[in-house]
């Protein structure tokens, strides 16, 4: 009989995760309630797992007094196809400016300057104005190895490499606390608190060629599902247009930066045709991030991509010199894998990089659990169906502050509620159960679920596609029951994957029948057979719960369009 | 349509496909002894991507960290063939058949190639290494200024401890701050935004300070980003010296 003891620890806060969400709420907290006891839950090493560490591009704020909120607000919907959940779109673009100039003046992040001394921002795809800060190609970095400095001064309890396995309520459903394993020692915790933050990133590491870290399988999504919550929009992954090929080497899919394109960077197929020509001869390969990924699909599975499944990215005529001094990174990036972007075209495919989808919040990150919140990419809404480069970091750290806020807030209101002992039974029994000696391989599962993703619900759906998917998922959730992670409790990679792949696979049996209902085609959603954005029908969000029994439940509402109208043109026109 | 200048028909630049196998010898904790594995390798590879592969395929109780795979999260330095690198950035040439992976040096194993990252955050926590607002001018780094060039000098660190591992005095319970810790304070002590500047003064002149450094310049030669620890601890003597006088 497997052992299922754990420790209790008790805590006023828990932060679950340790990107720029959770470091941010993290900072907050200690600024609002310095006398909460908060412990902050990573997965991995603190303040160096997920990604907004990986974060090249940089941060959207309203600056400049050319530009406006109003400016970043219809860029951020049109963007996200109309999509959005206005009000968080509007928060997003509201805090933003507030937040940078914290990072700078109060964490002190340092970000590039022009020579007369203010903050450089530079252009990105699909906003009318250059409004993206950031310090040089690795503002990351930067932000939040800051945050990591300004945690320690705030002393929080840190439990580093131990997931989050599930939120435990009470036996009226009330938020208690929630369980977690420490992956270092094997141990179990239950750790008993009056509110939970869960900012640990989504879980596009579910497709064969990826962009994210390795923590980020969806632990957060699926954590908040197995709860109850309403998830929104979870037919809605970005795909990055220039992912890395490198073989079978873990650099697949890691990014070649937007950058590339803005400068003039062109995409050839196998034939030597520059095809954007084809899907949108105006804007070529500065068209957005949706339509350039889609059309070298297009490419590659049509036959004309390269031998190893890709397009040809190419940079070259800017001359060697010029491209290594404004991308260096990227051109040692390539160089690792022995190519050379300064000179010759450059091997790249799409690549998953970012859930727009995630739990239903209003703008304070709370969701329908009283003292359950929610915050950056676990969260859905503010992007709608396509997110902006410099969004990303930008919602983060928007969003994990206003969660550090409120929870300090509700702390001080909210009682310690009594775990419900079944919950926690049950979730200790689930998460002990790989540790036998035979089974199926969890890695092995891992590479089939990427497969069945990439092709079935990636950058272009069918009914036929989305159901096969289905199909195979349910089989491979099925398998998971069975994996096995021999090998006993300490440092075991196997269990941790064994734990990872079902979280995928729940929050990908949400994708798929979100992919399913929404029959029309928006922002990174594409069906084949409903090739059309359909406005008159659609401007409806797709939300997703699941049931006691594992069934999930799916409806659509209305977007609430409490700020702005889509232009009526765009109904019935291409997507 | 029309085609464009077809320079893109060339093939890209990637090595021959050929595969080959790789001995890779693993330090474990639990035998305390070297164990070798015999791993099949297409190029690219990286130590990462064997270490990976080890992992799936050949022993799955194989402990190492890794977090983003391209150089930003800083978690899986590893010493390769006796130096201290970053697994995801260590690419194996093609002409190598067999490595030696080891963990880094310095820090308490705790298992296989996995290290305890605690010695190396308490000398960072050391020099107070979060930035402490002065308050009132400046709210910013003049560009172009001294300054500038000395706090831009120091920063991009990604913590791997890569240079701890490879300083002979740092580590293995030594009081030495340590070149990583060292080039944070210089950031911030260059800083003219931040305003506690004369304490870490005092603390990296204070014991285990910049005078424990020999300067081999190990640090330098094994920051995986580049950076120039060994110089920063230089400038921190100078500012020292001239903060005395």
């Amino acid at each position: 009989m497997p052992d299922l003891a754990y420790d209790t620890l008790t805590a006023d806060v828990v932060i679950v995760g340790s990107g720029g969400a959770g470091l941010m709420s993290l900072l907050h907290l200690g600024r609002r309630a310095p006398e909460l006891d908060v412990v902050l839950v990573s997965k991995g090493a603190v303040g160096r797992s997920g990604c907004t560490r990986m974060v090249q591009g940089g941060y959207n704020a309203v600056l400049d007094e050319r530009d406006s909120l109003d400016l970043h607000f219809a860029d951020t919907l049109a963007g996200g196809a109309y999509l959005n959940d206005q009000e968080l779109a509007w928060t997003l673009v509201q805090d933003a400016p507030g937040v940078i100039r914290e990072l700078e003046r109060e964490c002190g992040c340092l970000f590039d300057r022009t020579a007369d001394n203010r903050l450089h921002q530079k252009p990105f795809a699909g906003q009318s104005f250059d409004r993206t800060v950031h310090r040089g190609d690795l503002t990351g970095i930067e932000i939040m190895a800051r945050l990591r400095d300004q945690a320690l001064r705030i002393g929080a309890r840190e439990l580093e490499d131990v997931r989050a396995l599930d939120l435990v309520l009470d036996g009226e459903g009330r938020l208690a606390g929630l369980t977690v394993l420490d992956a270092a020692s094997g141990r179990f915790a239950l750790i008993r608190a009056r509110v939970v933050v869960v900012a640990t990133g989504g879980s596009a590491t579910m497709y064969r060629i990826a962009a994210p870290a390795r923590e980020k399988t969806g632990d957060g999504l699926a954590m908040c599902l197995r709860a109850g919550l309403e998830l929104r929009d979870m037919e809605m992954l970005q795909f990055h247009p220039t992912g890395l090929l490198a073989g079978d080497s873990l650099l697949t899919g890691s990014v070649l930066e937007e950058g590339l394109r803005g400068a003039g960077a062109h995409l050839y197929n196998r034939l030597g045709e520059r095809f954007m020509e084809r899907y949108d001869p105006e804007r070529l390969e500065r068209s957005t991030r949706d339509v350039v990924a889609r059309s070298s699909y297009l490419e590659i599975v049509g036959g004309r991509g390269t031998e190893s499944g890709g397009v040809l990215l190419d940079i070259s005529h800017l001359g060697a010199e010029e491209v290594e001094r404004r991308f260096g990174g990227m051109v040692e990036r390539t160089r690792l894998v022995g190519a050379d972007l300064a000179r010759e075209p450059v091997e790249v495919s799409p690549t998953a990089h970012f859930q727009m989808g995630g739990a239903v919040i209003d703008r304070d990150c709370r969701t329908s659990v009283e003292g359950l919140l929610v915050a950056g990419e676990d969260a859905g809404g503010t992007h709608g169906a396509n997110r902006l480069g410099g969004n990303g970091v930008a919602e983060s750290t928007v969003f994990g502050a206003r969660s550090g806020d409120v929870a300090a807030g509700l702390a001080r209101e909210l009682p310690l509620a009594e775990p419900d002992p079944g919950l926690v039974a049950a979730s200790l029994a689930r998460a002990v159960a790989p540790l036998r000696e035979r089974g199926e391989s969890p890695s092995a599962l891992m590479a089939e679920l990427k497969d069945v993703m990439w092709h079935g619900c990636g950058l272009v759906r069918t009914r036929e596609g989305l159901e096969a998917a289905a199909a195979s998922v349910d089989g491979l959730l099925e398998r998971a029951g069975r994996a096995a992670a021999p090998g006993g409790r300490e440092w075991n990679l196997g269990w941790q994957q064994a734990l990872d792949v079902v979280n995928q696979l729940q929050v990908a049996q949400t994708m798929i029948v979100s992919a399913l209902e929404r029959e029309e085609s928006r922002g990174a959603h594409f069906r084949d057979d409903f090739p059309e954005r359909r406005d008159d029908a659609w401007l409806r969000y797709v939300v997703v719960r699941r049931d006691g029994d594992g069934s999930l439940e799916i409806g659509t509402r209305p977007v609430a369009l409490t700020r702005s109208r889509p232009p009526a043109a765009v109904a019935g026109s291409a997507a | 349509m029309t085609a464009t200048v077809p320079r893109a028909t060339r093939a890209p630049s990637s090595r021959a496909a050929g595969e080959r196998t790789v001995r890779v010898r693993v330090r474990r904790s639990a035998s305390r002894a070297r164990e070798e594995f015999v791993v099949r390798a297409s190029d690219p590879i990286t130590v990462l991507d064997l270490l990976r592969q080890i992992q799936t395929g050949h022993d799955a109780s194989l402990a190492f960290r890794y977090s983003c795979r391209v150089a930003m999260c800083g978690t899986c330095g590893v010493r390769v063939d006796g130096r201290s690198r970053l697994a995801c950035r260590a690419v194996l040439e093609p002409d190598v058949d067999e490595i030696e992976v080891a963990p880094l040096a310095g820090l308490p194993v705790v298992r296989d190639l996995i290290v305890d990252t605690r010695p190396f955050w308490a000398e960072w926590a050391r020099v107070k290494p979060w930035f402490v607002p002065a308050g009132g001018e400046p709210v910013q780094v003049e560009v172009g200024s001294a300054a500038e060039e000395l706090v831009e000098s120091a920063l991009g660190c990604i913590s791997c401890g890569a240079c701890y591992s490879s300083c002979e005095i740092a580590g293995h319970g030594s009081d030495y701050i340590g070149p990583a810790a060292l080039n944070r304070a210089l950031a911030l002590i260059a800083d003219p935004r931040d305003g506690a500047a004369e304490e870490r003064l005092e603390i990296v002149g204070g014991r285990g300070g910049v005078d424990r450094c020999h300067y081999i310049g190990a640090c330098t030669s094994a920051c995986p980003v580049g950076l120039d620890p060994a110089r920063s601890i230089v400038e921190l003597r100078r500012l020292r010296l001239a903060g005395r006088a």
